[in-house]
């Protein structure tokens, strides 16, 4: 199934709670290698958490374990409690979908995942180094990257205002097709620049947020990368006040008055409903707002387009938000955990999901990124075929904050230290070098 | 007033000089006791559910933040040399100040507006203002939140019909502050209205209607009669709203999450914040607490001199 | 006093009804006038809701049209939403997990309320005062403590956990308004009862709780109202679909990602807000004599 189905709820609720609600009940032999309880993280997209119950149904009734599965949502941040609560209760499920940061933060109570790791990489390749960044704690692997739930944020453009506006043709400088086309190299932040600024003069403003949510924080880590500037680096000094910090400053400073008034306080859906609504020309997303409009505004669903972000100084980075499968120490049944977790990133299963997301989720192997899903997603064909990073795009992933000490990343995140800064300069009235001051002590804190 | 009026020992003596002088004894005892059981419930719910929890949360609020470490007050001092936190401490105050005082505005002059109507018509307009209260809290601020969405809210649709250009509800600092105030008070105001109302229709009208024969106009009678009269139930509504407003989460992390750059932040949702989303659970837990002390004082004055007037009232 | 000197004038009266009169009009007029302000004011929002909740998907993502007014009515997400059985266990969650809840506080509030309004033991004084403080412990900060107390009693994930926790809200307050309805209970009745040879028990149920109501039901519709809306302790506590009260299973049911899925959560809202507003509707009168009387009775 190619371009997504109009999205019956009904069938979506009913068949979530059948899942959710009956325990999977196996051939109950005497060899039942035991029970697994898993919460994977509730996927938007319709039928996509079925497709996943139907996987562990095959594995269980493989290796005869009794599995029950719980499909807990990241609205609200539900997840996080639902973690937080298990860790501190010492009592749950046995495999829990981790967000980004949640490894780091309780990875004194996960179990090791080296092994997994090894046999798996060994078999398709590497990873991105953000993997181990967020996942290898004093040495080893505590979690291995789920598919389910990790997701890019590349810009998603209107081809049209794209064309009219900008004069750039997307379909032929990203085409969907192995090798980028011509005027690749040309896409920088500066161009973008550029381009945020016609698309506004004429109407219709680029959707960035700016404000304290993941989507805001993602794509302002990434041009950070871009330009090499770092807040924290890798030993943990403040490294706040220098040089590239204060060029992507001032590059920001000239981006602002192309953007919408309120976006600082955009939340991770604003710049969906941007995009949707016809009213922005260019956002940083993964397909989730495209699909939508495919279904809710067809006008403008079919003339998006999915491309690798610009280049800095420093190179193209993408911001890559990755999920993580994990297993807690106090499990009752490691071993069967660990097994599943093997089983559900190998090849085969991995597509499996993909094909089932429409292409929203993202396997942590480069030579997975070659899945027919992303190649035959529609309207427009091709549309989502530079959503995964691919060997021609020349990127890097980019997680924000990175690489300071996790600790700190992860306050330099959820506290959006980055769009805090900027604010402050673009609303606050507030110089770069007081910004960065302002900065400095929050880091200060931070890091204590 | 409502504290339990235990002045209620006195009718005793009298009644147990009816009963066979052995018996007294006896009951009295039983008296005791019996009333400890019943109301053994409710001190098990405090003590377990409340009590316990808020012992060991200041205790969590003592460590580290690996949680291995007894740190005693460090997270506080640390919190208080923070700018971000003492903004919270600004915008708590603010808004749970601006609020109640609104709300107990609002509710005060709808109460007096309603006992001037006949009851017939009371009764409709009593229900209908009171539905902003009795919609669950999540609910309504999520009609309220698409009330002022970006790109879709029907407020700067309206804005915009009259030519007026679009209002960033959310977007900027002082709107943002002011519409999560706003839903506060939509949300309480009704309360306010509700135990006004009553209180208003227990002031005699007598005495009303000596003050306007000795000539006194509106405002006289509203500061010489009306308000000393309900100075119980004011203290006691503002108290209690006071303290819920202060720890109110739901409006904020469902429409701003903290507002732009944290200008919205208030304790609780800071607190989640720095607790559960960044992994430092003692200092969230650090965060939440900091009011109590402060409030319990507040609170402690305000029930002595409630229970003082009472006393007085009841002789 | 003054109301003695109220019988003495008697030539003033005669000059004052047409003054008087004009001016209880203006008075009135004003009135209705501000009511009607705060009637719209106060409505605009459910009314908001109401409309998108008639809306399909499409037209509410589209931008063009009056979003106070609906183009194409359709009542979709609503027969959607009824014929979900997510949405069905959600209803049926709340209403069990509430009826539950309203039955312990309000034993427990009647209980400790007689205690502590008409008993005495070391301690009660405080005790009546300070029930009200638990409040100042927000819930925000108790869950976290809490998850160990329910993880410890295998209440994870079980919307009997919620049986447990709801009463904490409720009971403090529900209880002060029993003390106060009690306290204002005249003294002559319970010397008459034990003049009769009552028991405490028989007082409470024969005496007490017929007189006192309105206050309970005042109270009872008070932890109605609490227990169907909480937000934060089942978002903490509970995470499959089957487990979920309406408030949480809306929320994480029809916001997906950054998907939100606004006519059905309007619906949703809607029908949550329902059962109360039902409630009230008919037994408002009481509410409002039992909240009120029971809080001024001095």
């Amino acid at each position: 199934m190619t371009s997504p189905r109009p999205l019956s709820r009904r069938a979506a609720l009913a068949a979530g709670a059948a899942a959710a609600a009956l325990p999977l009940v196996h051939i109950r032999t005497a060899a039942a290698a035991g029970k697994l309880t898993i919460a994977f993280w509730d996927h938007w997209v319709p039928g996509a958490n079925d497709v996943m119950t139907k996987l562990v149904n095959e594995w269980s009734a493989k290796t005869k374990t009794e599995c029950t599965i719980d499909f807990v949502t990241s609205v609200g941040n539900k997840n996080l409690l639902t973690i937080a609560a298990e860790a501190q209760a010492k009592t749950g499920h046995d495999i829990n979908a981790f967000p980004t940061w949640e490894v780091h933060n309780n990875a004194q109570l996960l179990e090791p995942m080296d092994d997994v790791v090894k046999r798996l990489s060994a078999k398709y390749g590497e990873m991105s180094p953000i993997v181990e960044y967020l996942s290898k704690i004093d040495g080893s692997y505590r979690a291995m990257p789920s598919i389910s739930g990790s997701q890019n944020k590349p810009p998603c453009a209107r081809i049209d205002i794209f064309k009219e506006k900008v004069g750039m043709d997307l379909q032929s400088i990203f085409p969907a097709a192995p090798q980028m086309g011509p005027g690749y190299d040309q896409w920088t932040w500066d161009a973008f620049l550029a381009a945020a600024d016609k698309c506004a003069k004429a109407g219709f403003p680029f959707g960035m947020p700016m404000g304290q949510f993941t989507d805001a924080v993602d794509w302002v880590g990434s041009v950070f990368h871009a330009y090499g500037a770092e807040l924290v680096n890798a030993k943990g000094d403040i490294t706040v006040n220098s040089d590239q910090v204060k060029q992507v400053m001032e590059w920001f400073k000239k981006l602002v008055p192309s953007l919408p008034e309120d976006v600082w306080s955009w939340d991770d859906a604003s710049n969906n409903r941007a995009l949707i609504s016809g009213k922005s020309a260019l956002i940083m997303n993964p397909p989730s707002a495209w699909a939508v409009a495919v279904r809710d505004n067809p006008t403008v669903g079919e003339k998006c387009w999915t491309f690798p972000p610009p280049a800095g100084p420093k190179g193209r980075f993408e911001a890559y938000l990755p999920y993580f499968w994990g297993v807690w120490n106090f499990s009752q049944n490691k071993t069967a955990a660990k097994e599943l977790i093997e089983w559900l990133s190998e090849r085969e299963q991995a597509e499996r999901l993909c094909t089932a997301s429409h292409g929203y989720d993202i396997p942590p192997f480069q030579s997975m990124s070659d899945f027919k899903v992303w190649a035959e997603e529609k309207p427009p064909l091709g549309t989502v075929y530079n959503y995964p990073m691919r060997p021609a795009h020349h990127s890097v992933a980019s997680i924000a904050a990175q690489p300071a000490p996790p600790d700190v990343a992860v306050q330099i995140y959820n506290q959006a230290t980055m769009t805090k800064m900027i604010s402050k300069m673009a609303t606050g009235g507030q110089t770069i070098d007081q910004a960065i001051a302002w900065a400095q002590t929050e880091l200060e804190g931070f890091t204590r | 007033m409502a504290d339990g009026s235990i002045a209620a020992a006195p009718s005793m003596p009298g009644v147990a000089s009816y009963a066979p002088p052995g018996g007294l004894h006896r009951l009295m005892r039983r008296r005791s006791t019996i009333a400890f059981l019943m109301a053994l419930p409710l001190i098990a719910i405090i003590v377990l559910l409340v009590v316990y929890p808020t012992l060991y949360a200041i205790y969590l609020s003592m460590l580290n933040k690996r949680m291995t470490k007894f740190v005693g007050l460090g997270n506080f001092v640390f919190l208080l040399g923070r700018p971000t936190f003492q903004a919270v401490i600004f915008q708590s105050v603010l808004f749970a100040v601006s609020a109640v005082v609104l709300k107990a505005g609002i509710g005060f002059a709808l109460a007096h507006f309603m006992h001037n109507i006949p009851s017939r018509r009371q009764r409709i307009l009593r229900g209908l203002l009171l539905i902003p209260w009795v919609v669950p809290l999540a609910m309504s601020t999520l009609g309220w939140w698409w009330l002022f969405d970006p790109s879709y809210s029907a407020f700067n649709w309206v804005l915009n019909a009259f030519g007026a250009p679009s209002v960033p509800w959310l977007g900027q600092t002082w709107w943002a502050r002011f519409s999560v105030i706003l839903v506060n008070v939509w949300y309480g105001a009704p309360f306010f209205m509700i135990m006004y109302l009553a209180a208003l229709k227990s002031v005699p009208e007598q005495l009303y209607e000596a003050a306007a024969i000795d000539g006194a106009s509106a405002i006289q009678k509203l500061f010489f009669i009306t308000l000393p009269m309900m100075r119980n139930i004011i203290s006691i509504t503002v108290l209690f709203s006071l303290i819920v407003t202060f720890a109110n989460f739901d409006i904020v992390r469902i429409l701003t999450n903290g507002g732009p750059q944290d200008s919205t932040h208030l304790f609780s949702t800071y607190a989640f914040q720095v607790g559960i989303q960044s992994g430092d659970i003692p200092l969230g837990a650090s965060v939440s607490l900091f009011m109590l002390p402060i409030l319990a004082v507040f609170a402690f004055f305000i029930l002595r001199g409630v229970n003082r007037r009472t006393k007085e009232q009841m002789g | 006093m003054s109301v003695t000197t109220a019988t003495a004038p008697l030539a003033a009266p005669v000059r004052r009804p047409r003054s008087l009169r004009a001016e209880r009009r203006w008075a009135l007029y004003g009135s209705y006038v501000a009511l009607g302000f705060f009637v719209i004011f106060f409505l605009i929002p459910p009314f908001h809701m109401f409309m998108t909740s008639l809306k399909t998907s499409a037209e509410i993502s589209s931008e063009s049209g009056n979003p106070w007014l609906v183009a194409h009515p359709t009542l979709s997400n609503y027969i959607e939403l009824i014929l979900a059985p997510n949405f069905q266990t959600f209803f049926w969650n709340s209403t069990k997990i509430t009826v539950c809840v309203v039955v312990i506080t309000m034993v427990i509030s009647v209980l400790a309320a007689f205690s502590l309004a008409r008993m005495k033991f070391w301690g009660s004084q405080t005790l009546a005062t300070g029930v009200f403080l638990t409040y100042l412990v927000p819930e925000s900060l108790l869950f976290i403590p809490m998850f160990q107390i329910i993880g410890a009693l295998g209440l994870t994930n079980n919307a009997w956990a919620m049986v447990l926790l709801y009463p904490t809200l409720s009971v403090p307050f529900c209880t002060w308004i029993m003390i106060g309805y009690f306290a204002s209970i005249p003294k002559e009745l319970d010397e008459a009862a034990l003049i009769d040879g009552a028991s405490w028990f028989q007082m409470l149920t024969q005496i007490f709780i017929p007189v006192a109501m309105p206050g309970i039901i005042a109270a009872t519709i008070f932890a109605f109202t609490v227990s169907w809306g909480t937000f934060l302790y089942p978002m903490a506590y509970l995470f499959s679909s089957n487990q979920m009260v309406l408030t949480v299973g809306i929320v994480s049911d029809l916001i997906r990602a950054d998907v939100f899925q606004w006519g059905k959560i309007m619906a949703g809202s809607l029908m949550a807000a329902a059962p109360p507003v039902i409630i009230y509707a008919f037994l408002m009168d009481y509410y409002i004599a039992g909240l009120t009387a029971g809080a001024t009775k001095g």
